[in-house]
């Protein structure tokens, strides 16, 4: 097998984050310190030996930048100050763009302006949208959203956002499990697929492996803003006929509970990151992408327009409801359609689903190598692990 | 023309630099003031057990060098001394010296009985607090002056008379005080040496709370016939010879968060010491975990030496971690193979920490403004005209090398003083 060498990798890593990685005397301190580092998928020192030489195959097929929840130890540890995690942070969000087949991702991370454009575009677009499609006779008396968007309305536009972001976000995790397993995506039958599902959700749901970093905040803010998120994208997509009604929950109802509780774990985890990133105040907060930046304003602001719909209601402001909703759009919209299967937010299915695929993998070679025990299984094992 | 106000030299720190240049000054015809800050001369040399590569003693070169000294009238020493303040310039500073008291004079035989009559014990800063000593005490078998020290605190104890009075020779006096003396001299050689740097600082090490966790200067003192286990390489924890002894490299060296540099030593200390396992417990299995071996020049061939030793492991890969695991009482090193990538989890009966040298100058610098590296050694043999840098506080480095650097610091100082 002959191996690329592009001498260019790190340079051209560079615009999306890498920073000190060439300072890397291969010390394996990193991956020493490590607590998610395992026997088989060791990092990050690997990756900063793939950057530095400039295998850019291999950080394609490379499953560990997304093991790695980046709670900074590697940096703070490292004696060199190549700051391995950063490292890690640069590759996902290089993977995130080579994952993307429309290109569009590698423009959003590789220009600030293209980001933003985009952005207003949507926002633009949307409004626009929400201004010309509505019923034309808003109630004026009371604050009642339905009668300028009725829900079925609104839930019909969910459901076609909704699928092709799935398509878009699919695809490319097609792609990202695609370049990791390479043939042996096919080759796995089935049942091991099967077998690992539930870890799938778990990981999914809980983000169990980040719990044995050392910093535990990180894991736990995150659990915060994922739930919060998650909540949130329920209520107003699928859930959406019951959350947008115009007679108010009484306080306790479920669903208003559901509500202020995605609202309060957001804004506190949301707030929590950007002040670590404006602070730097530890180790994964140091460097910023603007990608970063975005995903963080984007989701602080929805959560901000749609506090304050939450009280314009209340107070039976018509106007400003209707305002605020078409406002709170602008920003809710371009943040799912462009952040989730272009930029940062993607990695809710990368992450999960590499880390499965890695298990599934491991539990079929596994498998293979107790059912025929034959030096020759044995190579070839080798030679795929 | 202005010819110099004083023709001697003084210079600070009394280890194996600083008595080199004493030494070769004094015997070129200059009169030289030496002085120490501890009670003895010989400083770290004084400490080890042998040298690399030719693993001898390092007492035989010492009492040549005391010899030496003893016989020169040309060469006034003061130990127990610190430089308080340095005013003036080259030709002509102005030193002032503070002495703390020994409270044992010159009349002292060393016969012991002092020590025989005290109760009060202290940590034995010689041994680096392994064991203890009694508050009467010769610092070490080949102490150089000679004689007993009583501890500051000894004389503040209701034992003290008792102690003064066990003296048969009248070699006590409990009323000595703190002296100053005031010099003037011509020129300053600067060689006060390095400290071990801070183990505890390396806070993923457990040094200070794994008792098997030992820094490489404690284990010179182990494997010395007049150290705390009277040479023999044991278990702190248990007192058992280990079976299997670790050797972390780069401990808080080449590392940004701790000691930024190499100190170019301690890869040779660390097989010099190797060899002091394998020679007491000859089925000692040996890892010596490494970033790079740094053997330059014939050095290199003690490294091929060492390497030759098929229980001698040479692991590349910097040591992260360092845990004991609950029940167990051994230690487990956490560490990547670099060559293949490998994640292992080394377990070990005793740990070395290699430790790099951190210079004086870092705690303690000079008592009048001067340029100092990046990493607080003084910056170069010339300090500035007048001062001149001798040994590790210049550069970490070896004995051999060291000596050296006294010479050329002597040299520097007679030129300073005689060329005006």
């Amino acid at each position: 097998m002959s191996i690329k060498v592009d001498p260019g990798l790190m340079k051209e890593l560079e615009v999306f984050g890498l920073k000190d990685a060439k300072k890397c005397f291969h010390c394996g301190n990193c991956t020493a310190v490590c607590p998610l580092s395992e026997g088989k998928t060791p990092f990050p020192r690997k990756l900063m030996k793939y950057l530095q030489l400039g295998l850019r195959d291999k950080i394609l097929k490379s499953p560990e930048p997304w093991l790695c929840y980046y709670c900074g130890t590697c940096s703070e540890k490292c004696p060199r100050g190549a700051d391995p995690g950063e490292a890690m942070m640069a590759i996902r969000r290089y993977l995130t763009a080579q994952y993307d087949w429309t290109g569009f991702a590698r423009r959003f991370y590789t220009s600030e302006r293209f980001e933003i454009v985009a952005i207003v575009i949507v926002a633009i677009l949307v409004g626009i949208g929400l201004l010309i499609f509505n019923t034309g006779n808003p109630d004026w008396e009371h604050a009642r959203l339905n009668s300028v968007w009725p829900k079925e309305k609104i839930e019909l536009a969910d459901l076609i956002m909704a699928a092709v972001l799935s398509f878009l976000l699919l695809s490319n995790a097609y792609r990202c499990i695609k370049f990791i397993l390479g043939d042996m995506l096919w080759r796995i039958p089935f049942k091991y697929y099967k077998a690992e599902f539930k870890e799938l959700i778990v990981t999914f749901l809980t983000q169990k492996r980040w719990s044995k970093c050392e910093d535990k905040m990180q894991w736990f803010v995150h659990l915060l803003i994922m739930t919060g998120y998650s909540t949130a994208f329920l209520l107003v997509v699928g859930m959406i006929r019951l959350f947008q009604r115009d007679d108010i929950y009484p306080l306790l109802h479920p669903i208003r509970l559901l509500g202020y509780y995605s609202t309060a774990a957001i804004l506190y985890g949301c707030t929590y990151a950007l002040v670590g990133r404006i602070r730097k105040s530890k180790s994964p907060y140091k460097n910023s992408h603007p990608t970063d930046w975005m995903f963080l304003i984007l989701l602080e602001l929805t959560t901000l327009t749609g506090i304050f719909i939450h009280f314009t209601r209340l107070l039976d402001w018509p106007m400003a409801t209707y305002a605020l909703y078409v406002i709170h759009l602008m920003v809710a919209v371009p943040m799912l359609v462009l952040e989730v299967p272009f930029a940062k937010w993607a990695h809710l299915a990368y992450r999960p689903l590499v880390l499965y695929v890695m298990r599934v993998k491991d539990r079929y070679l596994e498998a293979e190598a107790s059912e025929v025990p034959t030096d020759e299984t044995e190579s070839e094992i080798k030679a795929v692990t | 023309m202005g010819g110099p106000v004083s023709q001697s030299i003084l210079v600070v720190g009394g280890g194996m630099s600083g008595m080199t240049a004493a030494i070769e000054a004094a015997e070129a015809g200059y009169e030289v003031f030496l002085v120490e800050k501890n009670s003895y001369l010989g400083g770290r040399v004084a400490q080890l057990n042998q040298y690399f590569p030719k693993l001898c003693p390092p007492y035989c070169g010492l009492e040549i060098n005391f010899r030496r000294i003893k016989n020169n009238p040309k060469i006034k020493v003061f130990t127990l001394a610190t430089v308080e303040s340095i005013a003036g310039q080259e030709g002509e500073f102005d030193v002032a010296i503070l002495q703390r008291p020994r409270y044992v004079n010159e009349k002292c035989t060393c016969c012991g009985k002092c020590a025989e009559a005290t109760t009060m014990e202290i940590d034995n800063p010689f041994n680096y607090g392994m064991d203890k000593i009694k508050a009467a005490y010769l610092p070490h078998d080949m102490a150089f002056p000679m004689r007993y020290v009583i501890d500051p605190a000894l004389v503040q104890s209701p034992e003290a008379q008792k102690v003064k009075e066990a003296c048969p020779y009248d070699a006590i006096d409990l009323d000595m005080q703190p002296q100053k003396i005031e010099l003037k001299v011509g020129a300053i050689i600067w060689a006060t040496g390095w400290n071990p740097y801070d183990a505890r600082k390396l806070d993923t090490y457990g040094f200070g709370v794994y008792p098997d966790v030992i820094t490489n200067v404690m284990m010179e003192r182990m494997a010395s016939w007049n150290g705390p286990t009277q040479g023999k390489i044991i278990r702190p924890s248990n007192g058992e010879p280990p079976k299997t002894v670790a050797f972390v490299q780069c401990a808080g060296s080449r590392d940004e968060n701790h000691l930024p540099f190499c100190s170019g030593v301690c890869c040779l200390a660390s097989m010099k010491q190797a060899t002091y396992v394998r020679e007491q417990i000859p089925d000692a299995k040996i890892y010596i975990f490494y970033i790079d071996i740094r053997a330059k020049d014939r050095y290199e061939d003690f490294y091929n030496r060492v390497k030759e030793d098929e229980n001698v492991i040479f692991f590349k890969g910097k040591v992260a971690k360092i845990e004991q695991q609950e029940g167990s009482d051994q230690l487990v090193l956490r560490v990547e193979n670099t060559m293949t990538e490998e994640l292992h989890e080394i377990a070990a009966d005793l740990v070395v920490l290699a430790t790099g040298m951190e210079p004086t100058t870092a705690t303690e610098p000079l008592p009048i403004p001067v340029a100092y590296d990046d990493y607080q050694f003084l910056p170069g043999l010339v300090v500035q005209p007048g001062i001149y840098a001798a040994g590790c506080v210049r550069t970490p480095t070896n004995v051999a090398e060291v000596v050296q650097d006294g010479t050329a610091a002597a040299l520097k100082a007679i030129q300073s003083i005689s060329r005006r």
